[in-house]
C-alpha cells in the first residue's frame, strides 16, 4: 500500500534521507522508531508531498506520487509532529475543512466526522474552539483531521506526544481500527510500549535510512534478547548518530 | 472541475469562518475610513483640485477609502502568515488541493471583503455629503474590483517577504503610508511638495483615487494599471511563496 524506495533528501549540507526504503502493507501498522534526526519526520513529509526528494520513488496505494502527486495525496492522511489546526475555529469547523478538501460531500463529511469523533471521543468537543482545548484534546483533533476520510495510507508522527492517558488510549484504539479496516499505517513514536499495543511491526531508522525491519519477535530473536529497548539501543549505537550524514563527510 | 470547485468552496467557507472570528481590523479600517471622510471633507474644499471636477465629499471619500483600504493588505497578508504560524500551510499542502485552489479559496472571500468595505464607505460618504458618485456605479464597480485585487496582491506579496505577524504588521503600515501619501490619497498631489508629487504616478493609490473620481486619469487607464499591479504582485508572491522551503 505504501512503497518508498531509496529516498534521498538533503537540506543544505544535512542529508536527511540517505536511501530510505520502507514498504507498508494493507492492514499493517509499522512502528517507525529511531533517534532524533534519523529522518522519520522528513520521510513522512516526503511521502505526503510537502518536501520533494532529491531521489528515489514513492507509491501510495499504487499511485506514483512523482507522476500523480494529487492523486497520491488523495489516498493518504498525515498528522505531522507539530499540531496543525486553526485555533480560532471550532473542532467541527476544522474537521469540516479537511473533509471538504478530501472530497467528502456534506452528508459523507458529516458521517465521517461523527464516526471519527466517536472513535476519538471528540463528540462533546465539536463546538469548542481549538484554542480552548487541552494539549491531549488538540492531539486527538489533529489526528482526526488525518483519519477523517479513511485514507488508504495513514502517516502519524508522534501522535501521542503530550497526550493524557485517556487521549492516548483513544488514539491507539482509532489507529487499530483503521488498520483493521485495511489502512497501511506508518506510526512514528519514541514510546516503544505503544507498538506492542498496536501489534506493530518495526522499522528502525538511523541517519536517513532504515537499518532494521521486521516483526518484534524476529528482531528480538536476531538480537538474542527479549528486551526491545536493547534491540533499539544496539541498532542506534552501531550506526552513525544524527548529524553524521553531512553530504560529503559520511563515515564509512 | 467539480472536485476543484468543491475544494475551493471548502477553503472559502473556512476563510469566512476565520474572518468572522477576527473581524477587528476590518471593522476598524472601515469605520476609520468613514470617520476620516467626515472630518476631512471640509479641508478638501480648501485644497487644490488640479482640474478634478468631483465635489469635495467625493474627493475626501475616495482619498480616505484608498488610504484605509491599503491597511487591509495586512488582513490579506495575515491569511498567509497565520497559516505559517499555525503550521496549517503544510497540512494544506499534503491534501489533494492544488496551489491555485488554495490561492482561490483564500483570495475570494478576501476580495469580497475588500469590495464590501468600499461599498460601505462610499454609501456612508454619500449620505454624509453630496458626492455625485451614485450615477457612476459601473465605473466604481470596475475601479473598486481592480483596486481590491491590487490590495489583495500587495498583501500576499508582503506575506511572502515577511516571516512573522509582527514583521507583516510593520511592513504593512510602512507600505500603506508610503503608497497612500505619494499617491495623493491623504493630501492631493497638487498640494504635495514639488519634489514628491512626481512620484505619485508610480503609486497604485494615485490610480485608484483617479479611477474613483474619474480624473485626472481616465477610469479605463486606472483599471488597467491597477489590474496590472494586481497581476504582478500576485505572480511575484506566488513565486516567492513557492520557493519557501517548509
Amino acid at each position: 500500500m505504501l512503497d518508498a524506495e531509496d529516498l534521498r533528501a538533503s537540506f543544505g549540507r544535512v542529508r536527511a534521507l540517505d536511501g530510505f526504503t520502507l514498504a507498508v502493507g494493507a492492514g499493517e501498522v509499522v512502528g517507525l522508531i529511531g533517534p532524533n534526526g534519523a529522518g522519520k519526520s522528513t520521510f513522512d513529509r516526503v511521502v505526503a508531498g510537502i518536501v520533494r526528494p532529491d531521489g528515489g520513488s514513492v507509491r501510495v496505494a499504487g499511485v506514483d506520487s512523482a507522476r500523480e502527486p494529487y492523486r497520491a495525496r488523495a489516498r493518504l492522511g498525515l498528522a505531522g509532529q507539530d499540531l496543525a489546526l486553526y485555533p480560532t475555529a471550532t473542532v467541527r469547523e476544522n474537521l469540516r475543512l479537511f473533509a471538504g478538501l478530501a472530497g467528502l460531500g456534506r452528508r459523507a463529511g458529516a458521517q465521517a466526522l461523527e464516526r471519527t469523533c466517536t472513535e476519538l471521543d471528540l463528540l462533546d468537543l465539536l463546538g469548542r474552539r481549538v484554542a480552548t482545548l487541552s494539549g491531549g484534546q488538540q492531539r486527538r483533533v489533529h489526528a482526526a483531521a488525518a483519519m477523517l476520510p479513511r485514507p488508504a495510507v495513514l502517516l502519524l508522527d508522534e501522535p501521542t506526544v503530550g497526550a493524557d492517558p485517556t487521549s492516548r488510549l483513544a488514539l491507539l484504539g482509532a489507529v487499530r481500527t483503521h488498520a483493521q479496516e485495511g489502512a497501511a499505517v506508518c506510526y512514528t513514536t519514541h514510546y516503544l510500549p505503544e507498538l506492542d499495543v498496536l501489534g506493530a511491526t518495526l522499522a528502525i531508522a538511523v541517519a536517513g535510512r532504515v537499518v532494521a525491519r521486521g516483526t518484534r519477535e524476529r528482531l528480538l530473536a536476531e538480537a538474542g534478547t527479549d528486551d526491545l529497548d536493547s534491540v533499539y539501543r544496539a541498532w542506534t549505537a552501531a550506526s552513525p548518530g544524527p548529524g553524521a550524514a553531512l553530504a560529503g563527510t559520511r563515515e564509512a | 472541475m467539480g472536485a476543484s470547485a468543491h475544494r475551493i468552496g471548502a477553503l472559502a467557507r473556512h476563510r469566512v469562518v476565520l474572518l468572522r472570528r477576527s473581524p477587528g481590523q476590518v471593522v476598524v479600517y472601515t469605520v476609520m475610513a468613514c470617520l476620516l471622510t467626515l472630518v476631512v471633507e471640509p479641508m478638501a474644499e480648501l485644497l487644490p483640485t488640479a482640474g478634478v471636477a468631483a465635489p469635495p465629499g467625493a474627493r475626501a471619500a475616495a482619498g480616505m477609502l484608498v488610504f484605509c483600504s491599503l491597511f487591509m493588505a495586512g488582513v490579506a497578508g495575515a491569511a498567509v502568515v497565520d497559516e505559517r504560524v499555525w503550521r496549517t500551510a503544510e497540512r494544506l499542502r499534503s491534501t489533494p488541493a492544488r496551489p491555485a485552489e488554495l490561492l482561490a479559496g483564500t483570495a475570494l472571500p478576501l476580495l469580497g471583503l475588500l469590495l464590501v468595505q468600499q461599498v460601505v464607505v462610499l454609501v456612508v460618504a454619500s449620505t454624509l455629503y453630496p458626492t455625485g458618485l451614485g450615477p457612476h456605479w459601473p465605473r466604481l464597480l470596475g475601479v473598486g474590483t481592480a483596486w481590491a485585487a491590487c490590495v489583495l496582491g500587495i498583501g500576499l506579496l508582503l506575506a511572502a517577504v515577511t516571516t512573522t505577524s509582527a514583521q507583516l504588521s510593520t511592513v504593512k503600515d510602512l507600505t500603506a503610508l508610503a503608497l497612500s501619501t505619494t499617491g495623493g490619497a491623504v493630501v492631493p498631489l497638487a498640494a504635495l511638495p514639488s519634489w514628491l508629487a512626481p512620484a505619485g504616478r508610480f503609486s497604485p493609490a494615485y490610480w485608484a483615487v483617479a479611477g474613483y473620481l474619474g480624473g485626472p486619469a481616465p477610469a479605463g487607464t486606472a483599471v488597467a494599471v491597477l489590474a496590472g499591479v494586481a497581476v504582478v504582485t500576485f505572480a511575484t508572491a506566488t513565486v516567492l511563496l513557492g520557493r519557501r522551503r517548509p
